[in-house]
Protein backbone atom coordinates (compact mmCIF):
# COMPACT_ATOMS: atom_id res chain seq x y z
CA UNK A 1 0.00 0.00 0.00
CA UNK A 2 1.46 3.37 -0.73
CA UNK A 3 1.36 5.96 2.19
CA UNK A 4 -0.16 8.44 0.03
CA UNK A 5 -2.78 11.23 1.35
CA UNK A 6 -4.84 9.53 -0.11
CA UNK A 7 -4.69 6.32 1.16
CA UNK A 8 -4.75 7.31 4.68
CA UNK A 9 -7.92 9.72 3.51
CA UNK A 10 -9.96 6.22 2.45
CA UNK A 11 -8.59 3.93 5.47
CA UNK A 12 -9.30 6.95 7.90
CA UNK A 13 -12.87 7.43 6.91
CA UNK A 14 -13.44 3.94 6.61
CA UNK A 15 -12.38 3.46 10.22
CA UNK A 16 -14.33 6.33 11.63
CA UNK A 17 -17.26 4.87 10.34
CA UNK A 18 -16.74 1.53 11.38
CA UNK A 19 -16.52 2.89 14.55
CA UNK A 20 -19.13 4.99 15.05
CA UNK A 21 -21.51 2.61 13.34
CA UNK A 22 -20.14 -0.21 16.05
CA UNK A 23 -20.63 2.24 18.69
CA UNK A 24 -24.19 3.57 18.15
CA UNK A 25 -25.54 0.90 15.83
CA UNK A 26 -24.43 -2.91 15.88
CA UNK A 27 -22.64 -2.83 19.32
CA UNK A 28 -26.80 -2.40 20.29
CA UNK A 29 -28.24 -4.90 17.90
CA UNK A 30 -28.37 -7.91 20.45
CA UNK A 31 -28.27 -11.26 18.44
CA UNK A 32 -28.05 -14.66 20.72
CA UNK A 33 -27.18 -12.81 23.34
CA UNK A 34 -23.96 -11.29 20.94
CA UNK A 35 -22.77 -8.73 18.99
CA UNK A 36 -21.30 -7.97 15.63
CA UNK A 37 -18.12 -6.21 15.75
CA UNK A 38 -16.92 -4.79 13.11
CA UNK A 39 -13.34 -3.21 14.46
CA UNK A 40 -11.22 -6.88 14.16
CA UNK A 41 -12.65 -7.35 10.68
CA UNK A 42 -11.80 -3.96 9.20
CA UNK A 43 -8.40 -4.02 10.43
CA UNK A 44 -8.27 -7.76 9.39
CA UNK A 45 -9.49 -6.55 6.11
CA UNK A 46 -6.78 -3.92 5.13
CA UNK A 47 -3.95 -5.81 6.58
CA UNK A 48 -5.45 -8.79 4.37
CA UNK A 49 -5.34 -6.68 1.26
CA UNK A 50 -2.12 -4.44 2.19
CA UNK A 51 0.29 -6.48 4.59
CA UNK A 52 2.17 -6.23 7.82
CA UNK A 53 3.20 -2.61 8.27
CA UNK A 54 -0.36 -0.86 6.95
CA UNK A 55 -2.07 -3.45 9.25
CA UNK A 56 -0.36 -2.53 12.54
CA UNK A 57 -0.67 0.96 11.60
CA UNK A 58 -4.48 0.97 10.86
CA UNK A 59 -4.73 -1.82 13.91
CA UNK A 60 -2.98 1.30 16.08
CA UNK A 61 -5.57 3.73 14.67
CA UNK A 62 -8.59 1.74 14.84
CA UNK A 63 -8.03 1.10 18.81
CA UNK A 64 -7.21 4.67 18.90
CA UNK A 65 -10.44 5.42 17.71
CA UNK A 66 -12.66 3.04 19.36
CA UNK A 67 -10.58 3.59 23.00
CA UNK A 68 -11.58 7.40 22.32
CA UNK A 69 -15.01 7.42 21.25
CA UNK A 70 -16.03 4.72 23.84
CA UNK A 71 -14.19 5.83 26.86
CA UNK A 72 -12.44 3.34 27.64
CA UNK A 73 -8.91 3.04 28.38
CA UNK A 74 -6.87 4.33 25.71
CA UNK A 75 -4.27 1.64 24.69
CA UNK A 76 -5.64 -1.62 25.16
CA UNK A 77 -7.51 -1.92 21.87
CA UNK A 78 -4.71 -0.53 20.16
CA UNK A 79 -2.50 -2.66 21.70
CA UNK A 80 -4.71 -5.74 20.55
CA UNK A 81 -5.80 -4.64 17.27
CA UNK A 82 -2.19 -3.68 15.74
CA UNK A 83 -1.19 -6.80 16.73
CA UNK A 84 -4.39 -8.85 14.73
CA UNK A 85 -2.99 -6.05 11.88
CA UNK A 86 0.84 -7.65 12.03
CA UNK A 87 -0.44 -10.69 12.47
CA UNK A 88 -2.39 -11.07 9.25
CA UNK A 89 -0.96 -9.12 7.26
CA UNK A 90 2.39 -11.70 7.75
CA UNK A 91 -0.02 -14.61 7.03
CA UNK A 92 -0.76 -12.81 4.09
CA UNK A 93 3.26 -11.80 2.79
CA UNK A 94 4.41 -15.51 3.51
CA UNK A 95 1.38 -17.57 2.36
CA UNK A 96 0.10 -15.16 -0.24
CA UNK A 97 -2.81 -16.91 -0.03
CA UNK A 98 -5.20 -17.16 -3.08
CA UNK A 99 -8.49 -18.71 -2.56
CA UNK A 100 -11.81 -16.46 -2.83
CA UNK A 101 -13.35 -17.55 0.50
CA UNK A 102 -9.86 -17.25 2.47
CA UNK A 103 -11.55 -14.16 4.25
CA UNK A 104 -13.93 -16.02 6.09
CA UNK A 105 -11.44 -17.76 8.34
CA UNK A 106 -9.12 -14.60 8.41
CA UNK A 107 -11.76 -12.75 9.69
CA UNK A 108 -12.90 -15.71 11.75
CA UNK A 109 -9.20 -15.70 13.17
CA UNK A 110 -8.98 -11.91 13.71
CA UNK A 111 -12.51 -12.60 15.01
CA UNK A 112 -11.38 -14.67 17.83
CA UNK A 113 -8.00 -12.93 18.07
CA UNK A 114 -9.80 -9.55 19.28
CA UNK A 115 -12.45 -11.05 21.60
CA UNK A 116 -9.48 -13.47 23.46
CA UNK A 117 -6.80 -10.72 23.69
CA UNK A 118 -9.02 -7.75 24.52
CA UNK A 119 -10.73 -9.62 26.99
CA UNK A 120 -7.31 -10.80 28.67
CA UNK A 121 -5.93 -7.28 28.52
CA UNK A 122 -9.39 -5.68 30.16
CA UNK A 123 -9.44 -8.64 32.47
CA UNK A 124 -5.92 -7.43 33.31
CA UNK A 125 -6.07 -3.75 33.61
CA UNK A 126 -9.50 -2.80 34.66
CA UNK A 127 -11.47 -5.86 35.93
CA UNK A 128 -9.22 -6.84 38.25
CA UNK A 129 -10.81 -9.13 41.35
CA UNK A 130 -14.47 -8.68 39.86
CA UNK A 131 -16.18 -12.11 39.38
CA UNK A 132 -16.61 -13.21 36.24
CA UNK A 133 -19.53 -14.99 34.41
CA UNK A 134 -19.61 -17.73 32.30
CA UNK A 135 -21.65 -15.90 29.85
CA UNK A 136 -18.74 -13.47 28.81
CA UNK A 137 -17.42 -16.86 27.53
CA UNK A 138 -21.25 -17.19 25.08
CA UNK A 139 -20.91 -13.85 23.87
CA UNK A 140 -17.21 -14.35 23.02
CA UNK A 141 -18.41 -17.38 20.97
CA UNK A 142 -21.34 -15.58 19.55
CA UNK A 143 -19.34 -12.41 18.67
CA UNK A 144 -16.54 -14.61 16.62
CA UNK A 145 -19.86 -16.45 14.88
CA UNK A 146 -21.74 -13.60 13.74
CA UNK A 147 -18.31 -12.06 12.30
CA UNK A 148 -17.48 -14.79 10.95
CA UNK A 149 -20.62 -14.45 8.89
CA UNK A 150 -20.30 -10.90 7.76
CA UNK A 151 -16.42 -11.11 6.92
CA UNK A 152 -16.90 -12.32 3.31
CA UNK A 153 -18.92 -8.92 2.07
CA UNK A 154 -17.12 -7.20 4.50
CA UNK A 155 -13.48 -7.43 3.20
CA UNK A 156 -14.98 -7.41 -0.04
CA UNK A 157 -15.92 -3.63 0.95
CA UNK A 158 -12.81 -3.07 2.35
CA UNK A 159 -10.94 -4.02 -1.01
CA UNK A 160 -13.60 -1.81 -2.63
CA UNK A 161 -12.28 1.65 -0.61
CA UNK A 162 -8.65 0.82 -0.13
CA UNK A 163 -8.14 -0.39 -3.96
CA UNK A 164 -7.11 2.21 -5.60
CA UNK A 165 -4.24 3.03 -2.59
CA UNK A 166 -2.98 -0.82 -3.17
CA UNK A 167 0.60 -1.30 -4.57
CA UNK A 168 -0.74 -4.30 -5.39
CA UNK A 169 -3.96 -6.30 -5.55
CA UNK A 170 -3.53 -9.85 -4.23
CA UNK A 171 -7.36 -10.95 -6.31
CA UNK A 172 -6.10 -9.10 -9.42
CA UNK A 173 -2.76 -11.03 -8.80
CA UNK A 174 -4.32 -14.55 -8.70
CA UNK A 175 -6.97 -13.93 -11.61
CA UNK A 176 -3.39 -13.62 -13.37
CA UNK A 177 -2.61 -16.80 -12.53
CA UNK A 178 -4.83 -18.43 -14.04
CA UNK A 179 -4.13 -21.87 -16.15
CA UNK A 180 -3.38 -21.51 -19.56
CA UNK A 181 -6.14 -21.69 -22.41
CA UNK A 182 -6.84 -24.66 -23.54
CA UNK A 183 -9.88 -23.66 -25.79
CA UNK A 184 -10.26 -20.47 -28.53
CA UNK A 185 -7.97 -19.49 -31.41
CA UNK A 186 -5.40 -21.76 -32.23
CA UNK A 187 -3.30 -18.88 -31.86
CA UNK A 188 -3.85 -18.70 -28.16
CA UNK A 189 -3.82 -21.99 -26.76
CA UNK A 190 -1.13 -22.47 -24.26
CA UNK A 191 -0.94 -18.69 -23.36
CA UNK A 192 -1.60 -17.32 -19.97
CA UNK A 193 -4.22 -14.91 -21.82
CA UNK B 1 11.71 -12.86 -0.14
CA UNK B 2 12.70 -9.32 1.94
CA UNK B 3 15.75 -7.92 2.09
CA UNK B 4 17.34 -7.02 5.73
CA UNK B 5 15.91 -3.42 5.74
CA UNK B 6 12.39 -3.83 4.59
CA UNK B 7 12.55 -6.66 7.48
CA UNK B 8 14.22 -4.48 9.95
CA UNK B 9 11.75 -1.15 8.98
CA UNK B 10 8.76 -3.84 9.48
CA UNK B 11 9.66 -4.83 13.17
CA UNK B 12 10.30 -1.50 13.96
CA UNK B 13 6.68 -0.27 13.05
CA UNK B 14 5.38 -3.09 14.91
CA UNK B 15 7.67 -2.30 17.91
CA UNK B 16 6.65 1.51 17.77
CA UNK B 17 2.96 0.48 17.86
CA UNK B 18 2.89 -1.59 20.71
CA UNK B 19 5.24 0.98 22.63
CA UNK B 20 2.49 3.63 21.74
CA UNK B 21 -0.16 1.22 22.84
CA UNK B 22 1.70 0.66 26.30
CA UNK B 23 2.46 4.79 26.46
CA UNK B 24 -1.39 5.43 26.10
CA UNK B 25 -2.40 2.88 29.02
CA UNK B 26 0.23 3.95 31.24
CA UNK B 27 -1.34 7.73 30.31
CA UNK B 28 -4.42 6.40 30.96
CA UNK B 29 -3.81 5.31 34.70
CA UNK B 30 -1.39 8.48 35.43
CA UNK B 31 -4.28 11.06 37.44
CA UNK B 32 -4.56 14.91 35.42
CA UNK B 33 -3.31 13.54 32.07
CA UNK B 34 -4.24 15.26 28.64
CA UNK B 35 -6.29 12.12 27.73
CA UNK B 36 -9.05 12.88 29.22
CA UNK B 37 -9.45 16.34 27.86
CA UNK B 38 -8.82 14.22 24.42
CA UNK B 39 -11.76 11.69 24.97
CA UNK B 40 -14.19 14.77 26.21
CA UNK B 41 -13.22 16.91 22.71
CA UNK B 42 -13.58 13.80 20.17
CA UNK B 43 -16.77 12.54 21.85
CA UNK B 44 -18.25 16.21 21.58
CA UNK B 45 -17.01 16.13 17.71
CA UNK B 46 -18.08 12.79 17.03
CA UNK B 47 -21.40 13.02 19.42
CA UNK B 48 -23.73 14.73 16.65
CA UNK B 49 -22.11 12.23 13.99
CA UNK B 50 -22.94 9.67 16.37
CA UNK B 51 -26.98 10.96 17.21
CA UNK B 52 -27.39 10.50 13.39
CA UNK B 53 -26.15 7.15 12.81
CA UNK B 54 -27.76 6.17 15.70
CA UNK B 55 -31.33 7.44 14.41
CA UNK B 56 -30.29 6.12 10.91
CA UNK B 57 -29.85 2.57 12.56
CA UNK B 58 -32.49 2.61 14.41
CA UNK B 59 -34.82 0.75 12.01
CA UNK B 60 -31.94 -2.13 11.81
CA UNK B 61 -32.13 -2.40 15.28
CA UNK B 62 -35.92 -2.52 15.64
CA UNK B 63 -35.56 -4.87 13.07
CA UNK B 64 -33.59 -7.27 14.74
CA UNK B 65 -35.66 -6.87 17.69
CA UNK B 66 -38.76 -7.59 16.61
CA UNK B 67 -37.32 -10.86 14.78
CA UNK B 68 -35.76 -11.71 18.18
CA UNK B 69 -39.07 -10.44 20.54
CA UNK B 70 -41.78 -12.38 17.74
CA UNK B 71 -41.49 -15.36 19.30
CA UNK B 72 -42.28 -13.88 22.72
CA UNK B 73 -45.22 -11.92 21.82
CA UNK B 74 -43.33 -8.44 22.09
CA UNK B 75 -46.57 -6.39 22.44
CA UNK B 76 -48.37 -8.05 25.26
CA UNK B 77 -45.08 -8.22 27.06
CA UNK B 78 -43.96 -4.60 26.84
CA UNK B 79 -47.46 -3.36 27.75
CA UNK B 80 -46.95 -5.71 30.62
CA UNK B 81 -43.45 -4.70 31.08
CA UNK B 82 -44.76 -1.10 31.84
CA UNK B 83 -47.01 -1.64 33.64
CA UNK B 84 -45.40 -4.31 36.21
CA UNK B 85 -42.94 -1.33 36.28
CA UNK B 86 -45.55 1.07 37.43
CA UNK B 87 -46.50 -0.82 39.65
CA UNK B 88 -43.08 -2.39 40.99
CA UNK B 89 -42.42 1.28 41.88
CA UNK B 90 -45.33 2.31 43.55
CA UNK B 91 -44.83 -0.94 45.42
CA UNK B 92 -41.20 -0.09 46.68
CA UNK B 93 -42.21 3.54 47.23
CA UNK B 94 -44.63 2.46 49.42
CA UNK B 95 -42.99 0.10 51.24
CA UNK B 96 -39.95 2.39 51.60
CA UNK B 97 -42.66 4.65 52.61
CA UNK B 98 -44.27 2.73 55.44
CA UNK B 99 -40.79 1.32 56.57
CA UNK B 100 -39.66 4.97 57.16
CA UNK B 101 -42.85 5.79 58.40
CA UNK B 102 -42.64 3.13 60.93
CA UNK B 103 -38.86 3.78 62.03
CA UNK B 104 -39.61 7.45 62.17
CA UNK B 105 -43.26 7.00 64.56
CA UNK B 106 -41.45 4.78 66.55
CA UNK B 107 -38.30 6.86 67.44
CA UNK B 108 -39.96 10.57 66.84
CA UNK B 109 -43.18 10.11 66.87
CA UNK B 110 -43.85 12.18 63.89
CA UNK B 111 -42.84 12.83 60.39
CA UNK B 112 -43.67 10.66 57.82
CA UNK B 113 -41.77 10.07 54.05
CA UNK B 114 -42.38 9.42 50.65
CA UNK B 115 -40.33 6.11 49.54
CA UNK B 116 -39.09 7.55 45.94
CA UNK B 117 -36.64 10.50 46.01
CA UNK B 118 -38.74 14.20 45.06
CA UNK B 119 -37.57 16.71 44.11
CA UNK B 120 -34.43 15.24 42.18
CA UNK B 121 -35.31 17.70 38.88
CA UNK B 122 -34.88 14.68 36.89
CA UNK B 123 -33.07 14.98 32.91
CA UNK B 124 -34.13 12.73 30.06
CA UNK B 125 -31.51 11.65 27.56
CA UNK B 126 -31.61 9.65 24.50
CA UNK B 127 -28.80 6.66 24.40
CA UNK B 128 -26.88 7.55 21.56
CA UNK B 129 -23.92 4.94 21.81
CA UNK B 130 -22.61 1.88 24.35
CA UNK B 131 -19.67 0.36 24.62
CA UNK B 132 -18.93 -2.69 22.09
CA UNK B 133 -17.38 -5.01 24.61
CA UNK B 134 -18.87 -6.92 27.44
CA UNK B 135 -15.94 -6.24 29.77
CA UNK B 136 -17.29 -2.38 30.38
CA UNK B 137 -21.11 -1.74 30.82
CA UNK B 138 -21.15 1.89 30.00
CA UNK B 139 -23.48 4.54 27.59
CA UNK B 140 -22.68 7.47 26.37
CA UNK B 141 -26.42 9.77 26.28
CA UNK B 142 -26.93 13.17 24.21
CA UNK B 143 -27.26 15.22 27.50
CA UNK B 144 -24.01 16.98 29.21
CA UNK B 145 -22.95 19.71 30.92
CA UNK B 146 -25.21 22.40 28.88
CA UNK B 147 -28.15 20.44 30.04
CA UNK B 148 -26.78 20.49 33.42
CA UNK B 149 -25.13 17.14 33.92
CA UNK B 150 -22.53 16.84 36.52
CA UNK B 151 -20.15 13.53 37.23
CA UNK B 152 -21.40 11.40 40.15
CA UNK B 153 -25.50 12.45 39.33
CA UNK B 154 -27.88 9.19 39.54
CA UNK B 155 -29.34 7.92 36.36
CA UNK B 156 -32.01 5.96 36.01
CA UNK B 157 -34.05 3.91 33.29
CA UNK B 158 -37.54 2.34 33.01
CA UNK B 159 -37.99 0.38 36.30
CA UNK B 160 -35.03 1.60 38.39
CA UNK B 161 -31.54 2.28 38.69
CA UNK B 162 -29.16 2.29 35.60
CA UNK B 163 -25.91 3.85 36.88
CA UNK B 164 -24.05 6.81 37.27
CA UNK B 165 -22.65 9.66 35.33
CA UNK B 166 -19.07 9.17 35.14
CA UNK B 167 -17.65 11.94 32.27
CA UNK B 168 -19.41 14.68 30.94
CA UNK B 169 -18.69 16.73 27.89
CA UNK B 170 -20.62 20.13 26.34
CA UNK B 171 -22.89 18.04 24.95
CA UNK B 172 -23.01 14.54 26.15
CA UNK B 173 -22.22 12.37 29.06
CA UNK B 174 -20.74 8.73 29.56
CA UNK B 175 -23.09 6.76 32.04
CA UNK B 176 -21.20 3.54 33.82
CA UNK B 177 -23.76 1.23 34.21
CA UNK B 178 -24.81 -0.53 37.49
CA UNK B 179 -23.40 -3.72 35.92
CA UNK B 180 -19.91 -2.39 35.11
CA UNK B 181 -17.07 -4.35 37.43
CA UNK B 182 -16.09 -0.81 39.08
CA UNK B 183 -20.07 -0.24 40.17
CA UNK B 184 -20.97 -0.48 43.72
CA UNK B 185 -24.57 0.81 44.75
CA UNK B 186 -25.74 0.99 48.96
CA UNK B 187 -28.62 -0.45 48.96
CA UNK B 188 -31.43 -2.34 51.39
CA UNK B 189 -34.17 -4.96 50.93
CA UNK B 190 -37.23 -3.54 51.81
CA UNK B 191 -39.63 -4.05 53.95
CA UNK B 192 -37.23 -6.04 56.50
CA UNK B 193 -34.33 -3.56 55.45
CA UNK B 194 -31.31 -5.58 55.30
CA UNK B 195 -28.58 -3.43 54.08
CA UNK B 196 -25.68 -4.23 51.82
CA UNK B 197 -23.48 -3.16 48.86
CA UNK B 198 -24.54 -4.28 45.00
CA UNK B 199 -21.58 -5.46 42.67
CA UNK B 200 -22.10 -6.75 39.70
CA UNK B 201 -20.98 -10.13 38.14
CA UNK B 202 -19.04 -9.38 34.39
CA UNK B 203 -21.21 -10.50 31.52
CA UNK B 204 -24.17 -11.61 33.91
CA UNK B 205 -26.55 -8.09 33.79
CA UNK B 206 -29.39 -10.54 35.32
CA UNK B 207 -27.47 -11.28 38.18
CA UNK B 208 -27.19 -8.76 40.74
CA UNK B 209 -25.45 -9.44 44.00
CA UNK B 210 -25.67 -7.60 47.47
CA UNK B 211 -23.40 -8.51 49.16
CA UNK B 212 -22.20 -7.77 53.11
CA UNK B 213 -26.07 -8.25 53.94
CA UNK B 214 -25.32 -9.46 57.84
CA UNK B 215 -26.74 -13.12 58.64
CA UNK B 216 -28.90 -11.50 61.64
CA UNK B 217 -31.18 -9.85 58.74
CA UNK B 218 -33.37 -12.75 56.87
CA UNK B 219 -33.56 -12.08 53.26
CA UNK B 220 -36.12 -14.18 51.64
CA UNK B 221 -37.06 -14.33 47.63
CA UNK B 222 -39.46 -11.67 46.10
CA UNK B 223 -37.98 -9.19 48.23
CA UNK B 224 -37.69 -5.55 46.50
CA UNK B 225 -33.93 -4.07 46.82
CA UNK B 226 -33.60 -0.02 46.64
CA UNK B 227 -31.22 2.19 47.34
CA UNK B 228 -30.21 2.96 50.70
CA UNK B 229 -28.51 6.45 50.42
CA UNK B 230 -26.25 5.65 52.75
CA UNK B 231 -24.72 8.91 54.66
CA UNK B 232 -22.13 9.30 57.34
CA UNK B 233 -19.79 11.72 58.67
CA UNK B 234 -17.54 11.28 55.54
CA UNK B 235 -18.79 9.48 52.85
CA UNK B 236 -22.44 9.97 51.22
CA UNK B 237 -23.72 7.40 48.83
CA UNK B 238 -24.36 9.38 45.40
CA UNK B 239 -27.40 7.53 44.98
CA UNK B 240 -30.25 8.81 46.83
CA UNK B 241 -32.67 6.77 49.44
CA UNK B 242 -35.41 4.70 47.59
CA UNK B 243 -34.87 4.18 44.02
CA UNK B 244 -35.73 0.55 43.05
CA UNK B 245 -32.62 -1.63 41.82
CA UNK B 246 -34.03 -4.91 41.67
CA UNK B 247 -36.15 -7.68 42.98
CA UNK B 248 -34.76 -10.95 45.01
CA UNK B 249 -34.17 -13.85 43.15
CA UNK B 250 -32.24 -16.17 45.13
CA UNK B 251 -30.56 -15.89 48.98
CA UNK B 252 -27.28 -18.40 49.67
CA UNK B 253 -26.93 -18.99 53.16
CA UNK B 254 -23.43 -20.22 53.22
CA UNK B 255 -22.37 -21.24 57.03
CA UNK B 256 -18.89 -20.55 56.80
CA UNK B 257 -19.18 -16.76 55.56
CA UNK B 258 -20.21 -14.06 58.29
CA UNK B 259 -22.61 -12.43 55.25
CA UNK B 260 -25.73 -13.57 53.15
CA UNK B 261 -25.02 -13.38 49.11
CA UNK B 262 -28.23 -12.43 47.92
CA UNK B 263 -28.88 -12.25 44.31
CA UNK B 264 -31.33 -9.95 42.68
CA UNK B 265 -32.36 -9.47 39.03
CA UNK B 266 -32.45 -5.66 38.00
CA UNK B 267 -35.66 -4.14 37.41
CA UNK B 268 -34.70 -2.06 34.41
CA UNK B 269 -33.30 -3.46 31.28
CA UNK B 270 -29.44 -2.60 30.73
CA UNK B 271 -28.71 -4.35 27.64
CA UNK B 272 -31.78 -2.47 25.60
CA UNK B 273 -32.41 0.99 27.11
CA UNK B 274 -32.97 3.83 24.78
CA UNK B 275 -34.04 6.49 27.15
CA UNK B 276 -32.80 7.34 30.68
CA UNK B 277 -33.53 10.18 33.28
CA UNK B 278 -29.85 11.96 35.41
CA UNK B 279 -31.19 12.99 38.63
CA UNK B 280 -29.46 16.37 38.20
CA UNK B 281 -30.36 17.71 41.68
CA UNK B 282 -29.85 15.65 44.75
CA UNK B 283 -33.03 15.79 47.76
CA UNK B 284 -31.74 17.57 50.34
CA UNK B 285 -32.49 16.19 54.17
CA UNK B 286 -34.15 12.88 53.52
CA UNK B 287 -30.90 10.57 52.73
CA UNK B 288 -29.57 8.46 55.48
CA UNK B 289 -32.29 7.35 57.59
CA UNK B 290 -30.29 5.13 60.45
CA UNK B 291 -31.73 1.34 60.65
CA UNK B 292 -33.09 0.19 63.76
Amino acid sequence: MSPTPGAFLRVGLLLLGAVVIQLSGLGQLRVLGGHFDLTPLVVGGVAYYAGSVPGAATGFAAGFLLDLLAAQTMGASSLVLCAIGYGVGRFRELRDPSHGLLPIPVGAAAAVGWVLAFGAVSFMLDVGTASVSGLVFREMVVTVVLDTLIALPLFGLVRRVIRPSLAVDPLERNRRRQSPRESGPLGLRGMEV
Amino acid sequence: MFDRKTIRRRRAALVAFVAASMVLITMSFSSGGPLGAIQRGAQDVVSPIETGANRALKPVRDLFGWLGDTFDAKDDNEQLRDEVAGLRKELATRQTARRDADQLRGLVGLRRTDGFPGATNPVAARVIARSPTVWYSSIRVDKGRSDGIRPDQPVIAAGGLAGKVTQVSGGSAQVTLITDSSSAVSAQVVPNGANGIIKPEVGKPDDLLLDFVQKGRRVRRGGTVVTSGFASDEVKSIFPRGIPVGRVSRVDLDEVELYQRVHLKPFADLRRIDFVQVLTKRPGARAGVPSP
